[in-house]
């Protein structure tokens, strides 16, 4: 102890920083090559989303305003924004998105795409230098496409287009190297990388964009591959989900998905929600609440609660879908476009993972968040109410808010 | 192990050494003579005023445990032969037995020989930090478990209300991801099976009839009961099959895959013989196969034939010994109608097998259910039955770890019977168990009191739904299903990481993904 005598141990050697960035170096890569032996990523985040009931256009300023408020939710390690209604010319085109490592990566692509799609246009997309984030950056390029007129794939025919478009996506995930594709739906795209969120939203300089959602995540992860395709949103066709949680089940839950044709390729639990929303929603054709009852449902002993028709969808919804259940922890915001503009907020059902949501006081706009502190970053007059644990609140353009979260699951169903 | 008792006079001098012998302790011995009643196997006796071992202890413990002043320890006794590694004691045993009497060695209980374990090789997950632990005490943890039939979708629709139109089951609901297996009246008696009936009605789960119908004072347990068809048929009536909450086709066992069940003659007495429908005394011997079933369109048909027979209102299963192919066969079932599977593991008990079947054929059923997972979800088929599994499940761990690996239901027998006080000293073929478990001889089945037998059954089997609980609450899981095949909350620590990878199971050290 000799070397410390009258040396505070408190002051010896420690030199004190307010920088948020004293942590950690990120690494540098290939933004959208998966890195080999990535494992299964996980942390904290924060969420935010903000849609317009009546179909006005909310600009990209808010939604970043939103999420950057919440600066203690995040490391600077993966952000990102959908935002819907961004494609009024081209509403009926799927718009694939992607980050490519390179020209060659692009051409990889685009020498796929040519064969199996009619793509109708292509774009750079709106890119700039941050001078606190590190090379190297990705090239990112949009394609509008509709499926080829003969949509097969492996023997398969006779897909839907949407089912078409999934495996396009799964393909080039899977396949081309140095390219991964972020969003495939209509009249959306989704904007992510590797950095804080206001990096982030400099970077693809949100601002310049209005939507009439807007749904936004920042990440604090607790392991840190340099890869921009791993940050959220994570999106399938017009599905985009943002999320702050920890699924228990990701085991069983993967396995739902891959047994209807999903290919797991990010190993995270957000892909697999993502899917399972597809999967619930768009192929099963269940309700909203349906779908989000059977991935956070009521316990058995809570059932004798409801009256009995609705009891039986209940335990009908356990036993079918009982792979669909997210166990653990989470708090997601959903984004859809069909067949309208959709936002939904999902708690799990112990709620162990904060999630708020409001409204302005004109009733128009409808938000969710991770923290209070993000709605009245942009509306100090918002109503904010908490969703119940389990129960999603549910906002669509032309509707308004048609679920608050807090009523029960079902109500009036009939056989 | 079988030893085969030599009386044969032409064998003088081939005499089995014994491996087992009763010291009574002198001293403290106070001539009370409960040893020599209590003793089924005629090991231990009163000559003059001394307790003295004689010949045939199986270290069944009986004498121990009643002995009023604790004067009896049972020895093994060593160096009976001398040491070779390659000719193991067993080995020679074996074949000093055959020698003797040139037959097939019968034995009884699992195979008792040192085959790797799997189940002590896998660790399990907890929530650390990133997502909590959610604490059995203070907050519900669910296990209850259903057994059938599902759907793999809903039909659902919202227009100004909800409606559905579904297609569920038939499905029985149980409070614990566990059955109890099959153990036939015959193999043990009317006041074990009374016990293990009562047990599973009041832990609200099913108790396996095993194969040779029911007796008529156990119709008021059929709503518990997961009846047997196999290929014997003894005992099989339309008129119990519709009371019982589920039937299940016995196409094999894990303790002797390829072969039918047996139950030796001196088992066969009046109450047996009523209600498996045989002559008193008689050997019943199941054929190997259905003689209905030498395909798997056949055996559709009799899936079929039985959900007619039942009006489709219980759940009809087929059980299988886990045997090399078992994935592909478990598919082929489930294509067949079946609305639940089981699969027996290569270490499951029986009450009398030839013990080169139980010792070297079948698989561990840690792989098996595994195998049959994978390949059921790969085929988009997982989502439609309940997969249950067995074959020596000694433990809560051993159960949980079997769920990881793909389990709905997990099936336990030895374990059960342990617990009314078989000590597994693997003589259930000779129908002379001290324990009054594996016989029929009044005197010694009047040793087990059903009642109490029952209690110790649910003990045991709540207390391992407990430690269900608690693992599940640490992995920070609230709800049993989300457990099911979810190996990423295993890893293996083992010796051959070749096993991990077909179990799909990673090593220690890998994180999630
Ligand atoms: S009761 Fe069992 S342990 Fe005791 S002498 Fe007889 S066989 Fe051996
Ligand atoms: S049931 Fe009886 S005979 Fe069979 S192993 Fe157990 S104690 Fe021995």
């Amino acid at each position: 102890m000799s070397g410390l005598q009258g040396n505070p141990i408190s002051q010896y050697g420690l030199l004190r920083t307010t920088s948020p960035r004293t942590i950690p170096e990120r690494p540098t890569g290939s933004p959208a090559t998966r890195p080999s032996g990535l494992g299964y990523q996980m942390g904290g985040c924060g969420i935010s989303g903000c849609i317009s009931t009546q179909g006005r256009g909310i600009s990209g300023e808010s939604i970043s305003r939103m999420l950057t408020t919440m600066s203690e939710r995040e490391n600077g390690l993966g952000a990102g924004y959908a935002c819907y209604g961004l494609f009024p010319n081209r509403r009926d085109e799927f718009c694939l998105q992607l980050i490519l490592d390179n020209e060659e990566s692009k051409c990889a692509v685009e020498e796929f795409l040519k064969e199996h799609a009619d793509v109708t246009k292509d774009e750079k997309v709106f890119t700039r230098k941050v001078r606190t984030l590190s090379p190297p950056y990705p090239l990112v390029w949009r394609y509008f496409v509709k499926p080829a007129e003969k949509r097969e794939w492996r023997g398969n025919s006779n897909l839907s287009e949407e089912d078409y478009v999934v495996k396009l996506v799964m393909h080039i995930n899977r396949e081309v190297e140095g390219a991964f594709c972020v969003s495939s739906g209509k009249d959306m795209a989704v904007f992510k990388g590797n950095g804080y969120s206001y990096e982030i939203s400099e970077f693809y300089d949100i601002n310049r964009y209005s939507g009439q959602l807007w749904i936004s995540h920042s990440r604090f992860p607790t392991n840190s591959p340099g890869w921009w395709g791993g940050a959220h949103p994570i999106g399938i066709l017009d599905w985009a989900v943002c999320h702050n949680g920890e699924i228990t089940s990701y085991g069983v839950n993967k396995k739902l998905v891959e047994m209807a044709g999903y290919v797991c390729t990010l190993q995270t639990d957000t892909e697999v929600i993502a899917y399972t929303w597809d999967l619930l929603v768009r192929k099963h054709q269940l309700p909203i609440p349906a779908a989000a009852f059977a991935m956070a449902p009521w316990h058995h002993s809570e059932i004798p609660r409801m009256d009995p028709n609705s009891g039986l969808l209940a335990k009908a919804l356990r036993l079918t879908y009982k792979e669909a259940f997210l166990n653990g922890p989470f708090s997601i915001i959903v984004g859809r476009r069909e067949p309208e503009i959709t936002m939904i907020a999902l708690a799990d059902r112990k709620k162990l993972r904060p999630l708020i949501v409001g409204t302005s006081s004109d009733r128009d706009l409808v938000f969710a968040a991770s923290e209070e502190c993000a709605i009245r970053a942009i509306d100090t007059q918002a109503d904010t109410w908490t969703t119940n644990a389990g129960s999603p609140m549910i906002a669509q353009v032309g509707k308004g808010v048609v679920r608050q979260g807090v009523e029960p699951p079902f109500s009036g169903v009939v056989r | 192990m079988s030893d085969v008792a030599l009386s044969n006079g032409t064998n003088k001098g081939y005499r089995l050494p014994e491996r087992f012998r009763p010291i009574v302790d002198d001293t403290s011995c106070k001539r009370c003579r409960r040893c020599v009643t209590e003793c089924s196997y005629r090991a231990i006796d009163c000559v003059g005023d001394h307790i003295v071992a004689t010949d045939g202890c199986v270290a069944c413990g009986r004498c121990a445990a009643f002995c009023p002043t604790g004067s009896i320890e049972i020895e093994t006794i060593p160096n009976q032969f001398p040491p070779h590694a390659n000719f193991t004691e067993r080995i020679r045993r074996g074949i000093m037995s055959q020698a003797s009497t040139g037959g097939v060695l019968l034995s009884s209980c699992g195979t008792d020989v040192e085959h790797p374990v799997i189940f002590d090789e896998l660790l399990l997950d907890a929530a650390q930090v990133t997502n909590p632990s959610i604490d059995p005490l203070r907050e519900e943890i669910e296990t209850i478990t259903f057994l059938g039939r599902r759907s793999g979708k809903l039909t659902v629709s919202e227009k100004d209300s909800f409606s559905f139109i579904s297609e569920i089951g038939p499905v029985i609901a149980m409070d614990m991801p566990l059955m109890i297996g099959h153990i036939s009246l015959g193999s043990v008696s009317y006041n074990v099976q009374k016990a293990l009936f009562t047990a599973a009605k009041e832990l609200n789960i099913v108790a396996g009839s095993g194969e040779g119908g029911l007796h008529p004072d156990f119709y008021v347990y059929a709503d518990h009961i997961n009846s047997e068809i196999a290929s014997g048929r003894f005992g099989v009536t339309s008129g119990y099959l519709n009371k019982v909450a589920a039937v299940e086709i016995k196409i094999g066992q894990g303790a002797k895959p390829g072969h039918g069940g047996h139950l030796p003659g001196e088992k066969v007495t009046d109450l047996i013989s009523h209600t498996r429908m045989i002559p008193i005394g008689t050997d019943a011997l199941s054929p190997y196969p259905h003689h209905d079933i030498y395909s798997i369109e056949d055996l559709q048909q009799l899936v079929s034939g039985l959900k007619e027979a039942t009006e489709y209102r219980v759940p009809i299963g087929v059980k299988i010994a886990a045997t090399h192919n078992v994935a592909a066969v478990s598919s082929g079932i489930v294509r067949a109608g079946a609305d639940f599977l089981t699969i027996d593991g290569f270490r499951g008990g029986t009450g009398s097998s030839p013990r080169i079947i139980r010792d070297h054929a079948g698989m561990p059923i840690e792989v098996a259910v595994a195998v049959v997972d994978r390949r059921l979800t790969e085929e988009g088929l997982r989502n439609r039955v309940a997969l249950c599994a067995g074959g020596s499940i000694r433990s809560s761990a051993d159960m949980i770890k079997c769920i990881a690996l793909g389990a709905d239901v997990v099936m336990t027998c030895t374990a059960v019977l342990i617990a009314i006080g078989c000590h597994v000293c693997q003589q259930c073929h000779r129908g002379l168990c001290s324990w009054g478990i594996a016989t029929q001889k009044p005197e010694l089945t009047s040793r087990v009191d059903p009642g109490l037998a029952a209690m110790r059954v649910k003990n045991l089997l709540s207390a391992w739904n407990e430690e269900l609980k608690e693992v599940l609450g640490a992995m920070g899981i609230d709800s049993v299903e989300s457990l099911v095949g979810n190996r990423d909350r295993l890893r293996h620590f083992g010796a051959n990481p070749r096993i991990a990878e077909i179990m799909g199971v990673k090593h220690v050290g890998e994180g999630w993904g």
